[in-house]
């Protein structure tokens, strides 16, 4: 075999991303990225309620909303947005995750004042009726029939999340469930409106090319005069008891192809200060055709088809996935203890430096790949504000990733990759 | 709701050239915004180059390249290529085959040297060819049953027939069985070669610096004995109207596709043809805005023009209901004519062509996508000046050269292919046009006159 080039990837050096952060009297934060190379914009309004928020017995509301946002406001047609952007020559799309829902456009920047207009509008003056309500619930209903239901592993997200969490409402998921969304009254979608979707509780993001004291004046403009509820915005405070005993749940559907099981560990939230050595594990497992799991699982022994580790790092604490699916006629214990002979690895010898060398470099050739365009650099700010308080985070990233050491990434391992603080979903075919 | 402004154009980097003395002629552009540089090597062969009975060869050469070298099995390469967090891949196309590499900067010289050390020396083992291809083999039934992909594959052969881009670029079951180990090194041999390549270059890494690094890792490269291979020109039929039904019983909707061969891409009225393809195209173009949004036929429909050396294919394509088939077709044709009959006006063009130079910019926020968009300038002996001018070309074209575009070169001669339960609307359409019925069985796309 020839020897592997490698690299340190304390040699790639990244410009910081230079941006102009300010909060208007009504709350509302405001994060300009100027970059005029391609005259395109995104714009991203992320507001701070997701899954978790979502009230109790009503589960799917912040993620329900996320649709209805498309509908039309007082003074616009349902899809205006769509029209806005996929007419002239833009995208425009929206996710909800547990802790945000994140509304976002790319559009030609003679554009942008338009699209700010849009976004100030359907903050402002949602058109929300019995019609489009039922609408889009059933819509949202049809998701969760295709997405959880009929996807052969589509049940797996939500079982994790139910079962790892007893008390924290990131056990409800994001999606949430039809009965409750079938219960919920159109009062209650108006409350979650004038609840969450409101100037200080939203961050907007516009990176691309624009003109900083423009933009500025037309954020000011239609944004400025949207008026600030007085009631404090509820947050979640709950925090889940510590785990002190493994606990298994086992899930049979015929859809299931093949055998597979998550292994799911509670670890702290996207702040803490393991965070990012918990990104490099789940890479050193997970990430490419030489990571352990890919190496040992499907390659050598072949007894996995997939095999790969998430540290899904939340505002809250999250959790670190290693999941793996059985390859045709392997019993899950094999693929199991195969899997558990990689987790007890990483937690009893550090990675080479090598690996960790293989894994930063991989790493930081991702960041730099997704700063290459404006939604791409648009997001990486929604993520840093919304998760770690900062935007500035985003230019601490690579220096944080570099600082974690061999010793790190163990001392992680030993720390959260316990029996004790895990919650085993076994996936089977009936 | 406040108005648009005026557009807005691009500042990109003006590339620059030179060819080495092996014959490579290397594009270098210099971008220094992120510490990442990308290649792609060039190759003008692709599946235009290979013979209609080993159609997939070219495709075959490209997915085999990336799987191992003389000096490193295919888990080596890849363990290669993610220790520098780099991305390697290969892909062809009717005119050219591409072999691309990005990475960091201090990790491109090593991810470069990978780029040549798959190009010159790729070991094409029995068991990764033997793998390939029982891929691509298996990836064909995902295609055939699919009924867009079948009218999309019938359309071509109804406008080529036996003519360069007629047959299928992944091959057929029975060519891809025939090709082994063999046919790719030949092809491999006889087509990747500097003398009939480029290589685009750029990103974070100057002019001279990127020269010396091409000059370093492929000045040695020589081009084998056999000549330069010409340019494959067979002479592609005139457009003629007429109706292709393939009978699928079974698919779940008819895909349906009208169009007709067109226009080279160096031609001048490349964009006359893109803002015209554009006034068809997307939700509020109006192939959707009428079979979708008035008739509620389909939930989509829209338009393409294929960029090629030699004349590329236009098609009109949505998927219906077997049951509304006839009225899809009437109404695409109807709106293929409405181009002349109703021509779009100035105004109207105004959003249209915000749809083409908008897509342009993006495509181009990335180092992979502006290299992609030189080779393509280089591939069809287009100006590199060509991509500071894309929006300008575009603006400047103006309604009446949409409508005089149309009126030569979409809406006479067009063919139709339909691809569904014939028993549900052959009849029908066999009163208004001349209609041909393949069962779906008979069907071979290995064949030019598809099996019948």
């Amino acid at each position: 075999m020839t020897a592997l080039p490698t690299i340190s990837a304390s040699a790639i050096h990244v410009a910081p991303i230079r941006f102009v952060d300010r909060t208007l009297a009504n709350g509302l934060r405001a994060i300009l990225v100027p970059d005029s190379r391609v005259p395109s914009v995104a714009i991203n309004v992320a507001y701070r309620v997701g899954g978790k928020d979502d009230p109790l017995g009503r589960s799917g509301f912040a993620h329900l909303f996320e649709h209805l946002m498309f509908k039309g406001t007082s003074s616009t047609a349902p899809e205006t947005i769509d029209r806005l952007t996929e007419d002239v020559g833009g995208f425009n799309n929206a996710f909800t995750s547990e802790d945000i829902t994140n509304y976002y456009e790319v559009v030609p920047s003679n554009h942008l004042e338009r699209l700010l207009w849009a976004e100030a509008d359907r903050l402002a003056s949602l058109t929300v009726n019995e019609a489009n309500f039922a609408t889009e619930r059933d819509v949202v209903i049809g998701e969760y029939d295709q997405r959880i239901l009929a996807e052969p592993y589509g049940m797996l997200d939500e079982l994790v999340n139910r079962e790892a969490y007893t008390l924290h409402p990131y056990r409800r998921g994001v999606i949430g469930s039809p009965a409750e969304l079938n219960a919920a009254a159109l009062e209650d979608v108006v409350a979650f409106h004038a609840t969450y979707y409101r100037p200080d509780n939203a961050v907007l993001v516009v990176a691309g090319d624009l003109d900083v004291d423009e933009t500025s004046r037309w954020i000011d403009r239609y944004f400025g005069s949207i008026a600030t509820p007085r009631a404090p915005i509820p947050r979640v405070l709950v925090a889940e008891p510590v785990q002190t005993a493994e606990r298994t749940y086992t899930h049979r559907a015929a859809n299931v192809p093949l055998a597979a099981a998550e292994e799911a560990y509670h670890i702290p939230s996207a702040s803490h200060p393991d965070a990012a050595a918990l990104d490099v594990l789940e890479a050193l497992l997970g990430a490419g055709r030489s990571s352990r799991l890919y190496t040992a699982l499907i390659y050598d022994k072949q007894l996995a088809t997939s095999a790969w580790a998430s540290a899904d790092l939340r505002e809250q604490p999250g959790l670190f996935g290693a999941r793996v699916t059985c390859a045709r006629g392997v019993a899950l214990a094999d693929a199991r203890a195969a899997l558990a002979v990689e987790l007890e690895r990483v937690r009893t010898e550090p990675p080479s430096p090598a690996e960790l060398a293989r894994v930063q470099t991989q790493i930081a050739s991702a960041l730099v790949r997704s700063r290459q365009t404006a939604s791409g650099i648009a997001l990486a700010l929604v993520h840093a504000t919304t998760e770690r308080g900062d935007p500035g985070a985003v230019n601490a990233d690579l220096d944080r990733y570099l600082a974690v050491t061999a010793g790190d990434v163990m001392r992680v391992a030993q720390t959260y990759l316990r029996a004790e603080n895990r919650t085993v979903i076994e996936y089977l075919p009936l | 709701m406040p108005v648009a402004g005026p557009p807005r154009d691009a500042l990109l980097p003006a590339p620059v050239e030179r060819v080495l003395d092996n014959g490579l002629r290397v594009v270098v552009f210099e971008l220094r915004n992120l510490p990442l540089i990308a290649a792609q090597l060039v190759i003008r062969a692709g599946g235009a180059a290979e013979h209609e009975d080993e159609a997939g060869l070219s495709a075959l050469t490209a997915a085999l390249i990336t799987q191992g070298t003389t000096a490193r099995g295919a888990t080596e390469l890849a363990a290669a290529i993610d220790a520098l967090g780099a991305r390697l891949d290969a892909a062809s196309g009717y005119d050219a085959s591409v072999v691309g590499v990005t990475a960091t900067t201090p990790a491109f010289p090593p991810a470069f040297a990978l780029l040549k050390e798959v190009v010159r020396q790729p070991a094409f083992t029995p068991r990764e060819v033997e793998r390939v291809r029982t891929k691509s083999i298996s990836d064909l039934a995902l295609t055939y049953a699919n009924p867009s992909a079948v009218a999309r594959l019938t359309a071509q052969r109804v406008a080529y027939g036996g003519a360069p881009y007629g047959h299928p670029l992944a091959g057929t079951a029975t060519t891809l069985a025939a090709l082994g180990r063999d046919r790719v090194a030949w092809f491999h041999e006889r087509f990747y070669r500097p003398d009939d390549a480029v290589l685009v270059i750029g990103g974070d890494i100057s002019p001279d610096d990127a020269f010396a690094l091409v000059e370093r890792e492929l000045g040695e490269w020589r081009a084998g004995d056999a000549a330069q291979a010409a340019r494959p020109d067979g002479a592609i039929p005139p457009p003629r109207a007429q109706v292709v039904i393939v009978d699928k019983p079974d698919s779940g909707r008819t895909a349906l596709v009208a169009g007709r061969v067109t226009i080279r891409r160096s031609s001048p009225d490349y964009y006359a043809g893109t803002v015209a393809t554009a006034v068809l195209s997307g939700y509020s173009g109006r192939l959707n805005q009428e079979i979708r949004v008035k008739r509620g036929l389909s939930y989509g429909a829209g338009a393409s023009l294929g960029a090629r050396r030699l004349p590329g294919l236009f098609t009109a394509s949505t998927l219906v209901d077997h049951a509304r088939a006839v009225e899809a077709t009437e109404v695409t044709l109807a709106t293929l004519r409405s181009l002349v009959d109703a021509p779009a006006t100035d105004e109207d063009l105004v959003k249209r062509k915000a749809t083409v130079t908008g897509g342009f910019f993006r495509s181009i926020e990335t180092i992979d996508g502006i290299a992609g968009a030189l080779s393509e300038h280089v591939l069809y002996d287009v100006p590199l000046d060509e991509l500071s001018l894309y929006a300008r070309r575009v603006q400047a074209v103006d309604a009446e050269a949409v409508r005089a575009f149309a009126a030569r070169e979409l809406i006479e001669d067009d063919f139709i292919v339909l691809v569904g339960d014939a028993s549900r609307f052959a009849g029908e359409l066999a009163r208004t046009h001349p209609v041909r019925v393949i069962p779906g069985e008979q069907l071979d796309l290995g064949s030019p006159t598809l099996g019948v």
